[in-house]
């Protein structure tokens, strides 16, 4: 099982390195927003300091690739229903749940690396953070990555349009990263906002995200943003291999 | 025996849009028994249940009702079993347009128990098998449908199965890459490896395949050997184009040399066992009844004919 997750990882990987260029490009627009959006946000902080700014300001742009990036990983799959791969490997010898771990795992490895680059970036602005407390920022990434990713693999088995899907991924995704407080924390906003986004997951996510930028190791919003994603994550990983059988008609 | 099939059925329920549900009865009981080393094929047009019937027997989908062993192992309960001795190519091939046709061997080599060095060592074995060797490393986006459909099948015999599975390998490929691929598959019988192939077209079915079974509307409506099948319609068969079609038709049937006679608008179709005497008197007979024809060929009889006889469709018209 593991060694089957493996094989599917290395060639996902593989394919990657042949053509690593992609998911450069999936990292612009966070940088993109980091160095021209966050300096506009100077005020909005109490005493104006970049590192505050960026405290608050780098968990939502990781947010922001860990969703929008990972949403729309299973569009390449979308192909594979009709040319017959995964047609092909439903009925080889391969445990079926590694035909999407490996890729999972695959996507979290990219998104972990685009995650290194964004706060590198943010550590050349000003930003200051622990090391435990960026491992932790890692993980936290890797797990919405993984929801978000699962769910796309979903999504693609299910719609199997790449239209329809890309349709869907935006409706969903715009409104989820508004109500999370993405750029701006929701705590800023009136109080129906915040009702509301605590019905979101993503804005654990980010709250999350932004205590432990802070150093602030105790906020409860951490273990609840861990233990969401792990549920969701299992729920859309059944659901996404599950599809897979769908296939058959 | 390699296949043995009883009364398989699949029915699905498509949707129709706006949350209608439709019933296609894909496959409506379907007896199959293919020998070990053998070459069957499933011949029928388009819409049979070729690929219905093929992705139940290689476990992709399960039977409504029916059973089926492969390979000696129940297709519904140890599915597992008969995917270690099964290669499938599906109609679309199943190659990764994404990556190099080698990656996609060497993976298929791996998930199959390969090392690394034996994955590497069959896939240089299949690469030179299918002269493959030259464009193993270009991404397969880029190769011709020939080459694709060559890279495919070498996936497909990946963990030399005993048996392998080939939807319409021909289709959509020029004449000079179907006749490569019909020495392919020639080749895998000397080889001894059992392959059920289907096909929507009479000459590839004739040429290569030791049995048969036509299907149609999900039934199988003839089998045998390609001579068994076309000596039951006729050894021969007589086309005439002429007006009075009705009138030929009588007069034909009437002949004792003549066992069958169909007609459709402008063309009369008589089936006969010794072509080259009987035109002469079939000839002689319709000059004397005053029956002007407009051309006539003689022709040995095809599976089309025997398509015709069994559904009283040409297997041209019925796609
Ligand atoms: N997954 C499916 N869902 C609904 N209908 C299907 C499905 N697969 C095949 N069919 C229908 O079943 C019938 C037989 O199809 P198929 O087995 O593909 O025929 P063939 O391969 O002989 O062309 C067709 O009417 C087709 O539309
Ligand atoms: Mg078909």
């Amino acid at each position: 099982m593991t060694r089957h997750t493996m094989l599917f990882l290395g060639y996902e990987l593989r394919k990657l390195f042949a053509n690593p260029v992609w998911p450069l490009f999936g990292i612009m627009q966070p940088v993109l927003y980091l160095v021209f959006f966050a300096p506009l946000l100077r005020s909005t902080v109490p005493g104006g300091k970049m590192t505050d700014v960026l405290a608050m300001f780098t968990p939502g742009s990781m947010m922001m690739i860990a969703l929008f990036g990972s949403m729309f990983a299973g569009f390449g799959m979308i192909n594979e229903t009709r040319n017959g791969m995964l047609e092909r490997l439903a009925v080889s010898q391969a445990w079926r749940p590694a035909i999407i771990l490996g890729r999972l795992v695959k996507d979290v490895i990219v998104l972990v690396l685009q995650a290194i680059l964004v706060i590198g970036i943010a550590a050349l602005m000003g930003l200051r953070i622990g090391l435990p407390e960026m491992l932790l920022v890692l993980l936290l990434m890797a797990a919405t990555g993984l929801f978000a990713a699962s769910l796309s693999y979903g999504l693609a088995l299910t719609l199997r349009d790449e239209n329809g899907m890309s349709q869907l991924v935006q409706f969903f995704a715009m409104p989820l990263t508004l109500i999370a407080g993405l750029f701006l924390p929701v705590s800023l906003g009136p109080q129906w906002l915040q009702t509301l986004a605590k019905f979101n997951p993503l804005y654990y996510a980010v709250e999350a995200g932004r205590s432990l930028f802070r150093g602030d190791l105790s906020a409860e919003t951490i273990p609840v943003a861990f233990a969401l994603f792990a549920a969701l994550t299992a729920l859309t990983l059944v659901w996404s291999v599950r599809s897979l059988r769908n296939l058959a008609g | 025996m390699i296949i043995e099939a009883h009364d398989l059925r699949k029915t699905f329920h498509a949707k129709r849009g706006r949350g209608k549900k439709e019933e296609v009865e894909a496959v409506r009981g379907i007896d199959l028994q293919v020998e070990r080393g053998e070459v069957f094929a499933v011949l029928g047009p388009n819409g049979a249940g070729k690929t219905t019937t093929v992705r139940m027997l290689a476990t992709f989908t399960l039977p409504t009702s029916g059973s089926a062993r492969v390979a000696g192992f129940d297709v519904a309960r140890e599915a597992a079993k008969v995917r270690e001795n099964i290669g499938y190519v599906s109609q679309a091939g199943g190659v990764d347009d994404t990556a190099p046709g080698i990656e996609s061997l060497l993976l298929a080599a791996r998930i199959s128990g390969m090392s690394r060095r034996q994955a590497q060592a069959r896939a240089d074995e299949l690469l030179a098998a299918f002269s493959l060797t030259e464009i193993a490393n270009r991404p397969a986006k880029t190769l011709s449908g020939g080459q694709k459909r060559r890279f495919a099948i070498a996936v497909g015999l990946v963990n030399a199965p005993p048996l392998i599975f080939l939807d319409e390998p021909t289709t959509g490929l020029d004449p000079q890459n179907r006749a490569n691929l019909w020495d392919e598959v020639r080749k895998l019988r000397e080889q001894g490896t059992s392959v059920l192939l289907t096909t929507h077209y009479l000459d590839e079915a004739d040429a290569l395949c030791d049995r048969l079974v036509i299907v149609d509307h999900g039934r199988i409506v003839a089998r045998g050997t390609p001579e068994e099948l076309k000596k039951e319609v006729a050894g021969d068969v007589v086309t005439l184009r002429l007006e009075d079609t009705d009138g030929a038709r009588q007069l034909l049937d009437a002949q004792p040399y003549v066992k069958e006679v169909r007609a459709e608008p402008g063309v009369v179709r008589a089936y006969l066992d010794d072509g080259e005497h009987g035109l002469m008197h079939m000839l002689r007979t319709l000059e004397e009844n005053g029956l002007g024809i407009r051309s006539v060929s003689l022709e040995r009889a095809t599976l089309d004919d025997v398509f015709l006889k069994h559904t009283g469709r040409s297997l041209r018209d019925a796609a």
